[in-house]
């Protein structure tokens, strides 16, 4: 198990799009709160940002483009041909052949998809919030460490809730606008949840609320309820994606 | 006729093409022959347009690929894999290639005829097995009736009865007048239907001319053709 | 015009182009009427165009969808060339003839987004700035050459970077390609401008790279 592990982790880390993805999401957050530092100090003097609670947190968001790019990238490269004259010449064919046990292997590449996005987030995490704390340090509260470890769980989810969408759709471009869009300022998520509560329950929206406290968010939800709906979506989905994979012809 | 005139071509710093010069003539096969890696390809497709050479000249009857009006009448040329997308069916793909050259549509069902894909030509490209790709391929290089043939490694993914259908396909385009070359790295493939033999190795031409010259006092080939690359391996030039 | 035809060919039997263009086309118009619903009180231009701040990724996708294509697996790429081998003409070509599969597409899904909000006087507006931002695209795609990186940077610059910049204070919003999405007389010098420079980019690499 540890082998293959090490095997996807290989092969996922020396993909150049994924290696943008890491740079990209690690880099982006802590860069933002550096840029952002002059006028958040203005708005925090002149009192027009009163509540600085979620300050970090939420400058945060912004690198999630790179556990979605990760999650996506870690199945779309299996299906994409490796070379130009090649047609049906897949990576995924020569993974299988190295192992041929479709679930074994999905475990493999789900633990190091993990191990990868849940370094990449605490990393960022750790970055972005003692960026805001020495910035920022007499107005912002140092964050508790549940939330914390709330926000990284959100990055390893979005990361999986990728992955997962990938192994359906079998094609990068559909997750990935999907779900880049859905992290724009307003949300299509956000948008539905003015029309109906329900859409309260959607993944990011959701997720959100394991570490993010005061928003306009239409239902709180406790974050550890949360998690466990996050988790729930991720799981249904990772559970569809596994099904087809195991059923489909490579 | 093909004539290549001291062609070079640098790659990352690599010097792959030496002054290739050689020709190929109406009338005629000619195999163009080489390890892997030997610079045939790069060749190629500097002779096609696809690639620039840093100095000399290709001339596909007197003028370069780039120059060439509705180059498809003139010449036909099948490169490594399909060369069509994989979700568009073999008709779409040669409809959308006989458009492009003004060829009329009736061109891509009787092209499919003459290389025995009639009956896959709604089939999508993706779907196609090798050796049914490069017959695509093929058909694609046949669309504008072209008087030259340029193919790299033709048999490549075939079967034996496609191999068979090739050879016999290349000797009667020749026979008609047209000018057909191929490279190929499979010796005894090319023994058996070149007229004239080009030796590529390691970017430079080392022997050029008719099969039975290149051949000279060896037993095959083959034998000629270890005996001009090892000795350029050693000899530092 | 033998060029065009082919392009044009290839264009339509693309079975992930008519896809993309229906799924842009469904996303708007469940937007629209998610806006008709949920704001009532937004200014009318806000609600005429908003839907499509969104659904411009699917118009993005579409760009590199096509231009991508060229260089997928079987290599179409040389079957282009060696069909057409005048680089610059043919690139002309491409993007008229992606201009004019896009337009009606544009224009349906314009007309879907400001229609219901009674902003039918941006309709045009709308229409050509979605038929400039897929050229644009498709100029990226063409220079990057793949599909999935390309579609990573375009998003990340018109989802992720473009909203970040412009929440910042200072004048650099105005001089973003996506400004008129969302406020056509200040953004459409740079749309076009954008668009054209890139088309330009990819208009030199395409004839000096080997293919």
């Amino acid at each position: 198990m540890v082998s293959r592990v090490r095997a996807e982790l290989r092969k996922l880390l020396g993909l150049p799009t994924a290696r943008v993805g890491l740079v990209l999401g690690t880099l982006t957050a802590p860069a933002i709160v550096l840029l952002n530092a002059p006028y958040t100090r203005r708005a925090i003097a002149a009192g027009t940002l009163t509540d600085t609670s979620d300050l970090g947190l939420r400058d945060l968001g912004v690198g999630l483009i790179g556990p979605m790019v990760l999650g996506v990238i870690a199945v779309s490269s299996e299906y994409t041909s490796t070379s130009q004259h090649a047609p049906g010449a897949r990576q995924l064919t020569a993974t299988l052949t190295a192992v041929p046990d479709r679930l074994r292997l999905l475990v493999a590449k789900t633990a190091a998809l993990v191990l990868v996005v849940a370094a990449q987030a605490a990393v960022a995490a750790t970055a972005t919030l003692g960026l805001t704390q020495v910035l920022h340090g007499d107005h912002v509260p140092v964050p508790a460490p549940a939330r914390v470890a709330g926000a990284i769980l959100y990055w390893t989810l979005t990361a999986l809730l990728a992955y997962a969408i990938t192994l359906i759709t079998r094609n990068g471009i559909v997750p990935l606008t999907l779900l880049v869009i859905n992290s724009t300022v307003v949300s299509v998520s956000y948008l539905l949840t003015k029309i109906t509560d329900l859409a309260s329950y959607l993944p990011d929206i959701v997720g959100a609320q394991m570490f993010i406290r005061d928003a306009d968010f239409p239902v709180e939800i406790a974050p550890l309820t949360a998690g466990l709906v996050m988790t729930a979506w991720v799981a249904v989905l990772l559970a569809i994606g596994a099904v087809l994979f195991q059923r489909r012809d490579a | 006729m093909i004539t290549v005139d001291r062609v070079s071509k640098t790659r990352s710093r690599t010097r792959i093409l030496h002054d290739v010069t050689f020709e190929a003539r109406p009338g005629r096969v000619t195999g163009f022959l080489g390890p892997n890696g030997a610079g045939k390809t790069s060749t190629l497709r500097i002779l096609l347009g696809l690639d620039r050479p840093e100095s000399g000249a290709a001339l596909i009857c007197g003028r370069p690929y780039r120059k060439l009006d509705r180059p498809l009448t003139t010449i036909g040329a099948l490169l490594d894999g399909s060369g069509a997308h994989r979700a568009r069916t073999a008709r779409a793909h040669l409809r959308w290639v006989a458009a492009s050259n003004g060829l009329p549509d009736s061109r891509a069902d009787e092209v499919l005829e003459i290389v025995g894909l009639t009956g896959d030509a709604r089939k999508r490209a993706g779907r196609f097995s090798l050796g049914m790709s490069r017959r695509l391929g093929l058909a694609t290089a046949l669309l504008g009736d072209p008087e030259v043939l340029v193919l790299d490694e033709p048999v490549n993914g075939l079967d034996p009865v496609g191999i068979r259908w090739m050879r016999e396909f290349l000797r009667n385009s020749a026979a008609q007048g047209r000018t057909v070359l191929l490279s190929s790295h499979l010796m005894s493939e090319l023994a058996e239907i070149a007229d004239d033999v080009i030796v590529i190795d390691k970017g430079r031409i080392v022997a050029r001319g008719s099969l039975a010259e290149v051949t000279g006092d060896h037993r095959t080939l083959e034998d000629a053709f270890f005996a001009l690359t090892a000795t350029e391996a050693v000899r530092p030039w | 015009m033998n060029v065009a035809r082919a392009e044009l060919r290839k264009l339509l039997t693309l079975p992930s182009l008519r896809l993309t263009a229906l799924l842009t086309w469904a996303a708007t118009l469940l937007l629209a009427y998610a806006y008709a619903y949920a704001d009532r009180d937004a200014p009318l231009d806000d609600a005429a165009l908003a839907p499509l701040g969104y659904t411009q990724a699917g118009f993005l996708v579409l760009g590199v969808l096509a231009a991508a294509s060229e260089y997928e697996e079987g290599g179409q790429i040389h079957t282009t060339l060696l069909a057409m081998p005048r680089r610059l003409p043919l690139h002309v070509v491409k993007a008229l003839t992606l201009g004019a599969v896009t337009l009606p597409v544009a224009a349906v899904t314009a007309a879907t987004s400001t229609l219901p909000a009674g902003g039918a006087t941006w309709t045009p507006a709308a229409t050509a700035y979605l038929t400039l931002t897929t050229l644009l695209a498709a100029a990226v795609a063409g220079v990057v050459r793949r599909a999935v990186p390309a579609a990573i940077l375009l998003l990340g610059l018109y989802f992720i970077a473009g909203p970040l910049l412009r929440a910042r204070p200072g004048g650099i919003a105005a001089y973003l390609p996506d400004t008129a999405a969302l406020d056509p007389p200040r953004g459409a010098a740079a749309t076009v401008a954008w668009t054209a420079a890139v088309l330009a980019l990819a208009a030199l690499t395409f004839h000096r790279r080997d293919a």
